[in-house]
Order: structure tokens, then sequence, then C-alpha cells
């Protein structure tokens, strides 16, 4: 009896530690995130801040979706919150610098993003920065003796004012539907001294109906300035007539325009194969009605 | 037939008898591979085709073979009824019922299995209100729809006649006795009734055959206006009539031992019979021989980059075995056999009839799988699943329970209905006395 009373105290005992464990690793099991913020800015507009989140598993780096992050703008207070960005199934999400703080961004030459994570169920609170300096490039396409060239200068701006910028590492791109087409033969250039850089453009290739392609200069995920790009249309591209055929009538067109000849010839057939199929049951009838008349043979 | 067969005799003959054991066990087996099936159907239907193992290459798989198999063997009712009636082949009386059942049962369970095939099937109306007559496929539901009607037509008319003869003989008041009244209580048989019903089966025998020949036809358009190695071909309607009209004949060689055997009709369908639809079938499978040739050789010959997939996986890879089995069985055995007089005996002739159907069965396989495995751009990143085809239990089920559909309506078809036309018959007996006098 008494080694029975031993027994069950030992296994409450095993089964209270047993509970302290899994509840223990319960709090350890929160797993660590990576956060990455970064710059980008179409046409001097205001930028856009791009969050991506990443976590280690089986020692690989995985996109993580669905975690909120909230960014701020200067600093991680109430008046500097920018928003909050949910990840999507890549572990990305984006947010545009918000219209109220465009007075402060026109006014400093650099500035600070923080993205924090927090009160997750899935993961450690993190908090990471980005700190930008302001810059822009100046984009201008010339024209000459049928020569195109396209120039781009790179300023940055100090003390209230737009420097221009030297070895800054530059693409001249055409901007197409899914990626950008390199322009020029080089495929990236360096600014000189006045923070300029310049090429010709001898692409033929196909534009609007106007023969419009935009025309742009670039700078890749820089350490410092982070991503810019400035566009320009110029009428440098092969005019494409729209294909409308689609409203015409056409075999790959909605039924409502059939070819006539598809609608015409099918439905002479139809009306004529079932005109018959009509007259041999209007046949059964007639027989019906002699057989309703005639007494049998 | 014999002489000395007179009409009383070949009413008793020819009428609808009860089940026997065989045959209650026969139904029994039927009905069982239908429930199978259905309960295959009612899984693909709450779980999705995901049941199936089409995946998206093997988009069209067991379905769609089942269904071109279904539209190629009802054309045997135009071939024998129309085509022979229009010919003045004397011989066909015994055949004509038998083939024109088959084909309505065919083409019935055709139109069902192309439902089958869809993955939202309450959306089949869908066909007929947003239907463009741009799509290849909306030919077919016309054509299909038109071919179904003209076959009941083309059973029903030439049954008139026998109609009073089975409300004569049936007993009075019973279930039978009330499906023949409703069908023909009003044939009197006068003068002018047989003229109006005469006049309706010469209109039908000539225009069934536009129809058949368009059925099949635009089943093939359906392969052959699709850019694919395999049916991007302009011979697809020529080479899929000429074997429609091949495992047709083939079924009827089938349809007429069994029933010869199972209703003792040795006096009415003769081995002269089995003789003269065993040289049909030596015609016919030298015609799809032919066509074979031209559908593989050809191609072969220049072996296109495009193509050489899907030509190696019939000639030598994966579909080698039943590619080759299916030529050897639906064509080559039965040319070398049925061209001996010995090989066109009822029991011979049988099992080359069965040889030709199974082996078209699986060549209309061949037509549709290996293409859809043999993309021009190749598979790439896919999981493993997508590259090959074999059909689920599920596919198999509801296949079979579609083939023992048309089975069991051919079935209950000759469980209330002559076989073979009673009335036509004993007007042949009179009209063959009548020469001899």
């Amino acid at each position: 009896m008494r080694l029975i009373n031993y027994s069950t105290g030992l296994i409450a005992i095993a089964l209270c530690l047993l509970a302290f464990l899994v509840q223990a690793q319960d709090k350890a099991e929160k797993s660590t995130i990576k956060i990455d913020l970064a710059y980008y800015q179409l046409n001097n507009n205001l930028p856009v801040v791009k969050v991506s989140a990443k976590t280690k598993k089986e020692k690989r780096f995985m996109p993580v979706e669905g975690v909120e992050i909230n960014l701020f703008f200067g600093s991680e207070s109430s008046s500097g919150f920018m928003g909050r960005v949910e990840t999507n199934s890549h572990g990305v999400g984006s947010l545009s610098l918000p219209v109220r703080f465009k007075n402060q961004f026109d006014s400093s030459s650099s500035f600070k993003f923080i993205g924090t994570l927090t009160q997750n169920n899935s993961f450690d609170d993190k908090s990471t920065e980005l700190e930008v300096s302001k810059a822009k490039i100046e984009l201008t396409l010339d024209e000459a003796d049928s020569v195109r060239k396209i120039h781009a200068k790179v300023l940055t701006y100090q003390l209230g004012d737009w420097v221009p910028q030297p070895e800054i590492e530059i693409k001249l791109v055409v901007r197409r539907l899914l990626s950008d087409l390199q322009a020029t033969e080089e495929e990236t250039f360096t600014t000189d001294k006045n923070g300029e850089a310049s090429a010709d453009f001898s692409l033929n290739i196909p534009g609007d109906a106007q023969g419009n392609i935009i025309v742009a200069a670039k700078i890749d995920d820089n350490e410092t300035y982070g991503s810019l790009v400035s566009t320009k249309t110029a009428k440098w591209g092969t005019p494409v007539a729209p294909d409308n055929s689609f409203a015409k009538r056409t075999l790959w067109a909605t039924r409502d325009k059939t070819p006539l000849w598809l609608l015409i010839f099918p439905n002479l057939i139809i009306i004529s194969v079932w005109g018959i199929i009509f007259y041999l049951i209007s046949l059964i009838s007639r027989i019906i009605k002699l057989g309703k008349t005639n007494e049998p043979v | 037939m014999s002489a000395h067969v007179n009409s009383s005799r070949i009413t008793t003959d020819l009428l609808p008898q009860k089940f026997g054991t065989a045959g209650r066990i026969w139904t029994g087996l039927l009905l069982g591979l239908c429930l199978l099936g259905l309960y295959g159907y009612y899984r693909q239907v709450t779980l999705g085709l995901v049941v199936t193992n089409m995946r998206d290459y093997a988009s069209w798989g067991i379905y769609i073979s089942n269904f071109v198999f279904f539209v190629a063997i009802s054309l045997v009712g135009s071939l024998i009824t129309a085509i022979f009636r229009l010919a003045q082949v004397e011989w066909r009386t015994p055949l004509t019922r038998i083939s024109e059942i088959i084909a309505v049962s065919a083409i019935l369970f055709a139109s069902i299995i192309i439902v089958v095939d869809m993955g939202r099937p309450e959306r089949f109306t869908h066909l007929f209100l947003y239907s463009r007559l741009q799509s290849p496929i909306m030919w077919d539901v016309i054509v299909i729809t038109t071919y179904l009607t003209i076959s009941l037509l083309f059973l029903y008319f030439p049954l008139l006649p026998d109609l009073p003869i089975l409300i004569k003989n049936s007993k009075e008041g019973s279930f039978q006795q009330k499906i023949y009244k409703f069908l023909g209580s009003f044939w009197k048989g006068t003068a002018a009734q047989f003229r109006i019903n005469e006049n309706a089966v010469r209109i039908i025998s000539v225009m069934i055959i536009p129809v058949a020949l368009g059925v099949h036809t635009i089943t093939s358009w359906l392969f052959a206006t699709t850019y694919r190695p395999g049916w991007d071909s302009t011979n697809f309607g020529a080479y899929f009539v000429a074997g429609a009209f091949l495992v047709g004949a083939g079924a009827v060689l089938v349809a007429m031992y069994v029933f010869r055997r199972a209703y003792k009709l040795e006096t009415y369908i003769t081995e002269k019979h089995f003789d003269n639809m065993s040289k049909i079938v030596v015609l016919l499978a030298l015609v799809y021989l032919y066509f074979n040739i031209n559908e593989y050789l050809v191609p072969a010959y220049k072996m296109k980059t495009s193509e050489e997939h899907h030509l190696r996986s019939l000639f030598t890879g994966h579909f080698a075995r039943l590619f080759w089995t299916a030529i050897i069985t639906s064509m080559i055995v039965p040319i070398v056999v049925l061209l001996f007089p010995k090989g066109r005996k009822p029991f011979p002739a049988f099992l080359i009839g069965i040889l030709v159907v199974v082996g078209s069965w699986f060549k209309r396989y061949l037509i549709v799988t290996p293409t859809m495995l043999s993309p021009f751009l190749p598979m790439y990143d896919v999981p493993d699943s997508y590259k090959f085809y074999f059909p689920s239990w599920e596919e198999w089920a509801i296949s079979t329970g579609s083939l023992a559909g048309v089975l069991l309506i051919i079935t209950i078809f000759t469980r209330l209905f002559p076989i073979i036309p009673i009335h036509e018959t004993i007007e042949e007996m009179e009209k063959n006395k009548f020469e001899k006098v």
C-alpha cells in the first residue's frame, strides 16, 4: 500500500514538472524574425518604404507571411507613425510616406525610417532602422542629327542645396511591361565629377500607338541613397497599331461577334436537319390520327 | 432464314423472353457496376476532380477516351440500318435493330460521360445559354443531340409494325403491355400507315448518313482543331469515321453471337450473317489500317522535334505495349483470321469481335492521353504526378459503369422488345415464298 502511495506521489511530481517544462518550452518557442527596410523613390514623388520579413527555418531564410510591421518616420513615436504594413506570401509589404510628412521630407537632407514588430504570437519583438540621404536624378533626353542621347545627373541634398554627386553607379533603361530593358551598350555607368552620366540610345523597339516609350535612369539599392528612378516619355519607339480584332467578328471573339459565315451556314444546316426531324415527328402524329380513324386491317 | 418457318413460329421465336438465371445474373452484374460507377461519381462531385488522376497536363483522360469510343460505336446504326438499306443488302434484316439499339444507347452515354468530365456539372446548361458557334465543342453538342434524336426515330419507326404483335402476345394489363400500348396502340397496319412509315424510314436512312459522318468528324475536330502533337492532322475526320465503322461492326459481331446463343436465334442469325459481317469487318479493318499507317508513318518519317516525344512514347516508349497491342488486336488479327472461311464461323467471329471492340477502346485512349503528355513546351518544375497518367479507381469505376450502362439499356430493351424485327422478318419470308412460287 505504502509503495502505491509513493508511486502516486512520484507520478504527480513528474506530471507537474512535465507541465512546467512544456509551459517553459512554449514560452521559448517564439522564433526570431529578420526585418529589412528599403527605400524607393520614383520621379521625386514621396518615397515608398518596402518591408521584407524573413525567418530562419532548417538553416534557410523563409519569407514570413501575414506579420504586421509598424513603420515610423524620424522617431518611434506617435507623431512619427507612418502606418502598419502586413506582409504578403513573399514576406513583403510596402507603404508610401504619408502626405502629412511632406514638409518634413522636403526640408531634410537625411532621414530615418524605423520598422517594429511587437506583441506577435510567433515571433520575438524586433525593431530595425534605415537611414537614407536624400538624392535625385535629373534625366534629359536629347536628339540631334538622328543621334539620341540620354543624360542623367545625380544630385544630393546638402545644407539646403542640391549638389552634384560623383561616383554613383547608375543604369539607363527603358521601362517595359515586366521589367526594365537595358537601353545602352553598357549595363551601368558611374557619374563623373559633375554627377553626370550619358550614353547614346540606339534601341529599335516597339512603343505605343504614337511610338512613346518610357526611358529611365535608376540607382539600384544604393547604401546611402536607396533606390531612385527618374523617368521620361519619348517618341523613340516604333508606333504599334493596337490590335482591335477582338472587337470584330472573329473566331476568338465573344459569341455576339461570331463571324457571319459561321452563323449563316451552320444555322442553315441546323434548320434544314431539324426541319426534317420535326416533319418526321409530324408523320408520327399523322400515323396516330390514321390509327384513330381506321379499323384494324 | 429457312424456308419452312411460318409466321406464327417467327412470332413465337422472336417475341421478347423473360430472363433466365443467366439473364438475371447478367442484369444484376450490370446494375452493380452502374451503382459502383454512381458511387465513384458521387465522390467526384463531392470531393472534386481531384479524385481523378487528371492533372494540368493530362486534363483529358479516360472519360474523353470513353466518349470518343461511344460516339464511334454509335455509328454502326447508320452503317447497318441506313447504308445497307439504301444498298438493298437483304441479309441486313436481323441486324438492323441490334445495331440501332447499340447506336442509341452508346450515343446517350456519350452525352452523359462528357458531363462526367466536367468539373462543374451543374453548369452544363451554360453550354446552351452561353454557346459560341466558334467553338468545336458547341458543334459537337449540336450534332450529338441531333444524332440521338434521329437514332431514336430510326429505332421507333421500324418498331411500330411490331407493337400490335407485342400487345396481342403480352399479358393483359401488364406493365409491358402498357408500354406497348403507349408506344403503338394506334398502329392498325393500314396501307396509309405503312406508306407513311416506309416514307419516314426512307427519309431517315438518307438523312442519318451525313449526320452520322458529321457526328464523328466533329468529334475528331475537337482534337484536330487543337495544335498538338498527334492531333495536328487534316486526315482526322476520315481516320475517326473509318475507326468508328470498324468498332461498330465488331460490336455487331459480338451482339449477334450473344443474342443468337441467348435467345436461340440460329434460324434467323445464320452462319451466312457471320460470314458477311466478318467480310465487312475485314474491309473496314483494312481501311482503318490504311489510315493508321498514314497517321503514324508519315509523321514518323519526318520525326519533327515537336512530335518526336509523342511518337517515341507510342512506338517504343511508355505506351508502346498498349499501342502495338491495340494495332494488332483491332486490325491485324481480325484481317488475318477473318480472311479464312473457318475464321468467319460464329464463335471465332465473336472472339474477333471482342478483340476489335477492346482493341478499339484502347486505341481511343491512345489517341487522347499520350498527346496530352507530350506538350510542345517541356514539362518543367512540376510534381511527378503531372508527368504521368493512370486513371484512379473512381475513373475506372465511372467508365466501367458507363459501359455497363450501355449494356444495361440494350439488355432491358431486349427484355421488352424483339431484337429482330418480327413484322419485317415475316414480310421477308412471305416475299421469298412468293418469289419461289
